[in-house]
């Protein structure tokens, strides 16, 4: 796994990113003028992570673990019930104006569905364009359309295509637009919320390629959000699993995927087919019972109990940690094969 | 592994000029320009544009289609039949239908028009505002359109038009009197499909996108949510334009909307009801073109929501 | 209900063709389809977005819309039966009974009106003739087939109240109620998680196997094919371009395109860097180019593959094909 030769023994103070005890809570109201409270989804639920430049982080997951809030929450869309995030030293939680706003060029997102994430009404050198119109200072009026061909090249668009409309272009095409807007205000964190999910295979494939390649060009750090474990493998240096959420194990892509510690990371990864016919019915794939639990209503202590073949009644009292196994962080009672 | 090598070496970042690209590559097509290109070929929207053309025509210039004086009644000529110098006959009056269903027409369209605008422009904003902002605001003006909405429009208009005297022989009073009674009746239809609209639009992830960037709510109001929640409104104000138009025909019938001098549809048709069996063409021709008129807009505002309609590419 | 004869072949399709008139012109959505399916045989369809492979699976069953669609040749012969010439009525019956589907999304294929217990007995009401009683019998055994826990209380459920994966169980509880000879299953398990995924493709194995049916499994996910297809055909722009039997087309794809999406997909194993990405994409069904369609993506092509007629389906052997002028270099040196 090429990456930009870093090394991988940071101090906080090298830290893009760093995100401690991030929690949001949705809460769910009952009544029609007045509005009780009566539970909340437990979206996310106590997150610590850090990034630091030129990495990526893969984040993966099922749906209903948190991952999309997650990515909402570290681009400024959702305000967090509790829990702090820090970029490049400054916090994010009380910022406001001025703050915010210098916040916003550094952490840009870039979404997963081609088809709602364009403005259907505007062209792709507006859309492109929108950022400078909304920070003035980044790029002087003149010298605006230059600037969004030459994203437009960038993200291997024709730049001729300037005045087309987004339903004119493909779905791989379209996540080029979005990816152009992501990388106007040169950003140095782009957070990838499940930008491939919604491609083709052969279109998968380009778009992986171009975040890579960027990310090499321009040095800047990419949470990458999947819930595809093969598409994470090729482009995260460091990975997180997320169950109903909480992280649950974290550290070298290599590492959690060649000796995961997390039955949860377990199941996952046995669960993903494998593309050999020779080897079918010879990996012993690990089948989950049931459903995942309600993030409204999660488990008591280990929140993976009720799905895991290892549970013990310890699981269902104390809550495990994140603590360091085998080289990566797991929280499990019982971790390991 | 030479494949491999021989597709990265095909693999450069570019897609390639002249590759197999979007269909029907080309200049910006607009999703407007989409909607013209299917309005264009649909007879029912070229039938229902010249119909109303002709309408308004008719409403702004009623001269052309006839010199006769619609106001110049002979008691003697009283309910003759249509015949080759008078075309629609004569009413209980002795007036000259075809030139009061002719003079007619401006009432008609003129308090159509005022009452959709006035009505556009009260429940556009009432739904916009309260889409976007949702919460308490979203709340308060739901529960006041929901209010004004159960209040039966004829009942209203009547409590209306009753309670406020117009000044005998003023035409413009009257038209603006009854244009504002259906407005304020109205207006809940257009809010709420602004509502809703607004919702929908609201929750895209392009709008999500824009505040990312760190738009201000005014920008994602103008650049994102107008222009994209704008189309079922502009065909719910096409539509209601039809049922505005039969709505003063109707109270105007029941002797409560438009008044004499002003000459209406309602009005004429209110004078023949009660020949209609003896000299039906009193009725006729006056509800022939009610009806036509209002056909015309609500099949121009069915055909154009059908046009704005964004199909699947 | 005509004669059927059993020792014809489960279901054969032979040079179908389908095409969509829409507004931007005429859409050959399917060209000159062949397809072949044995008893208790899984075939995989495998093709991405605009390879026609959904609207092959349509035609099939016989619920495209037509007008847009139109079928413009081509036979389906369900054990000798063509499919495309019997009349209406009794086309019908063969839906749900000999011919059924599995959608990929099932809480838009599920009513959501109606209990769920009440959408699976319909089918033993309408085609059976059993009472509502009967008939609800069967559902809740059906959901234990299906391995609905508490099927018995669940039954009264509504689609919303299930979890997407058990939903599709219902769907596969409805599929396989009336024990059909084939099953097609249309990205079944493409919305759904990986985990869930898992299950629902061991359900699926499971049933064919009980039911001894055939399996048409139209998908685009390389590895949900490997894990349960005996046989593939590989679409693209509305052609097979490959048959064959899954060791055979994984292990040495005999058309370019086959080997770009084998080499473009993200594993868990193997090299994990960079991916090889197909350049471009595919073409417009509108405007299909002359020749081949991979051709103006392949790094194969040469003058002849870019002009009419598109490459023949060369018979490497036995049920063995590939659509490429190139088919047997390919096969054996790979793309060069």
């Amino acid at each position: 796994m090429v990456s930009a030769e870093i090394t991988r023994r940071p101090t906080d103070k090298e830290s893009l990113l760093q995100v401690k005890g991030l929690v949001k809570h949705f809460p769910l109201r009952r009544g029609i003028v007045i509005k009780r409270q009566i539970g909340a989804v437990q979206a996310v639920d106590g997150v610590d992570l850090e990034v630091y430049p030129g990495e990526t982080l893969g984040v993966v997951g099922e749906s209903g673990c948190g991952k999309s809030t997650l990515a909402r929450l570290l681009v400024g869309l959702e305000k967090p019930t509790a829990g702090a995030v820090t970029v490049l030293g400054r916090d994010l939680i009380g910022a406001r104006g001025a703050g915010l706003k210098a916040f916003r060029r550094d952490v840009q997102m870039i979404f997963q569905d081609p088809y709602t994430s364009l403005n259907p009404r505007m062209t792709v050198g507006d859309i492109i364009g929108e950022p400078f119109e909304i920070h003035p200072d980044v790029v002087p009026k003149n010298k605006r359309e230059a600037r969004v061909r030459e994203l437009m090249a960038l993200v291997g668009l024709s730049p001729e295509h300037i005045d087309r409309y987004p339903h004119q272009f493909s779905g791989g095409q379209r996540q080029r637009i979005g990816i152009a807007r992501g990388l106007a205000l040169n950003p140095k964190l782009l957070i990838c919320d499940e930008p491939v999910s919604a491609l083709d295979v052969s279109v998968q494939a380009q778009v992986i390629n171009l975040l890579q390649d960027l990310q090499h060009q321009l040095g800047i750090s990419l949470i990458f959000i999947a819930h595809d474990l093969s598409v994470v493998r090729h482009i995260a240096d460091r990975v997180a699993v997320m169950y109903l959420g909480r992280i649950v194990e974290i550290g070298d892509q290599e590492l959690v995927y060649s000796n995961p510690q997390h039955p949860y990371t377990r199941a996952l990864l046995s669960a993903v087919p494998v593309p050999d016919p020779t080897l079918r019915g010879m990996v012993g794939q690990i089948v989950l019972e049931g459903d995942p639990p309600s993030p409204a209503d999660p488990p008591s202590g280990c929140r993976f109990r009720t799905r895991c073949w290892k549970a013990q009644d310890v699981c269902a009292e104390v809550d495990p940690q994140l603590r360091d196994l085998a080289g990566v962080q797991a929280a499990c009672h019982f971790p390991g094969p | 592994m030479s494949d491999a090598d021989a597709f990265s070496a095909l693999n450069t970042i570019h897609d390639a000029p002249g590759s197999p690209d979007s269909p029907a590559t080309g200049p910006g097509r607009t999703l407007a320009g989409d909607a013209w290109e299917t309005l264009r070929s649909s007879w029912i929207f070229w039938g229902s544009l010249v119909l109303i053309g002709v309408l308004v025509v008719m409403a702004i210039f009623p001269g052309l289609f006839t010199s006769v004086d619609p106001a110049s009644c002979q008691a003697a000529r009283a309910r003759i039949s249509p015949s080759s110098s008078a075309w629609f006959g004569y009413d209980v009056q002795g007036c000259d239908i075809y030139a009061r269903t002719i003079y007619g027409a401006r009432a008609s369209i003129v308090v159509g028009t005022i009452a959709t605008l006035t009505a556009m422009l009260i429940g556009g904003g009432i739904g916009v505002y309260a889409g976007f902002y949702g919460g308490i605001i979203d709340t308060l003006l739901s529960r006041i359109t929901d209010i004004f909405f159960s209040i039966p429009v004829l009942l209203g208009s009547i409590i209306i038009l009753t309670s406020i005297p117009t000044p005998s022989g003023s035409a413009i009073f009257s038209i603006l009197k009854v244009s504002a009674a259906l407005a304020v009746l109205g207006w809940t239809h257009t809010a709420r499909v602004a509502r809703s609209s607004v919702i929908q639009v609201k929750q895209a992830d392009f709008v999500s996108a824009s505040r990312a960037l760190g738009a201000s709510r005014t920008w994602m109001i103008r650049k994102h949510i107008l222009p994209n929640a704008i189309a079922p409104v502009i065909v719910i104000t096409t539509i209601s334009l039809g049922s505005y138009i039969g709505a003063e025909a109707t109270l105007s019938y029941l002797g409560i909307g438009l008044q004499p001098p002003v000459i209406s549809w309602g009005i004429a048709i209110n004078d023949a009801a009660a020949y209609v069996r003896s000299t039906p063409h009193m009725l006729f021709f006056p509800a022939i073109f009610l009806s036509l008129t209002v056909l015309a807009f609500i099949s121009l505002g069915d055909v154009v929501r059908e046009a704005l309609d964004p199909k699947a590419m | 209900m005509a004669e059927i004869d059993p020792t014809a072949p489960l279901l054969q399709v032979r040079d179908l063709n389908v095409l969509f008139r829409t507004r931007d012109g005429v859409a050959h959505a399917v060209n000159g389809v062949d397809l072949d399916l044995a008893s208790g045989q899984t075939l995989a369809v495998l093709g991405e977005s605009g390879s026609g492979k959904s609207v092959t699976a349509q035609a099939i069953m016989g619920i495209l819309d037509m007008p847009p669609a139109e079928i413009t040749s081509g036979t389906i012969k369900f054990r000798g039966q063509d499919l495309l010439t019997m009349p209406e009525k009794v086309r019908r019956t063969y839906r749900a009974q000999k011919i059924s589907m599995v959608f990929q999304d099932a809480l838009s294929a599920l009513n959501p009106v109606y209990q769920v217990g009440f959408q699976i007995g319909e089918l033993f009401t309408v085609h059976r003739g059993m009472s509502r009683k009967e008939a609800k019998e069967k559902s809740i055994e059906l959901m234990d087939r299906v391995r609905i826990p508490a099927a018995r209380s669940r039954v009264n459920d509504y689609p919303h109240q299930f979890s997407g994966g058990m939903r599709q169980r219902i769907m596969i509880a409805m599929a396989i109620a009336l024990d059909p000879d084939i099953i097609i299953a249309d990205e079944p398990t493409t919305a759904l998680d990986v985990t869930v995924q898992a299950q629902i493709m061991e359900l699926l194995a499971e049933m064919r196997e009980q039911t001894g049916s055939g399996l048409i499994l139209i998908t685009h996910d390389l590895g949900v094919v490997a894990e349960v297809a005996d046989r593939i055909s590989v679409m693209y722009a509305g052609r097979v371009v490959e048959h064959g039997t899954a060791e055979e087309v994984f292990a040495k794809p005999a058309h370019p395109y086959t080997r770009g999406l084998l080499d473009s997909m993200p594993k868990l194993i193997g090299e994990g860097s960079r991916l090889y990405a197909i350049p471009g994409l595919p073409p417009s069904l509108t405007n299909v180019p002359p020749g081949c369609p991979f051709a103006p993506r392949c790094p194969r092509a040469v003058d002849v593959c870019r002009h009419d007629p598109p490459p023949p389906e060369i018979e490497l052997w036995s049920q063995r094909t590939s659509a490429c002028h190139f088919a047997e270099e390919v096969l054996t040196h790979g793309v060069r």
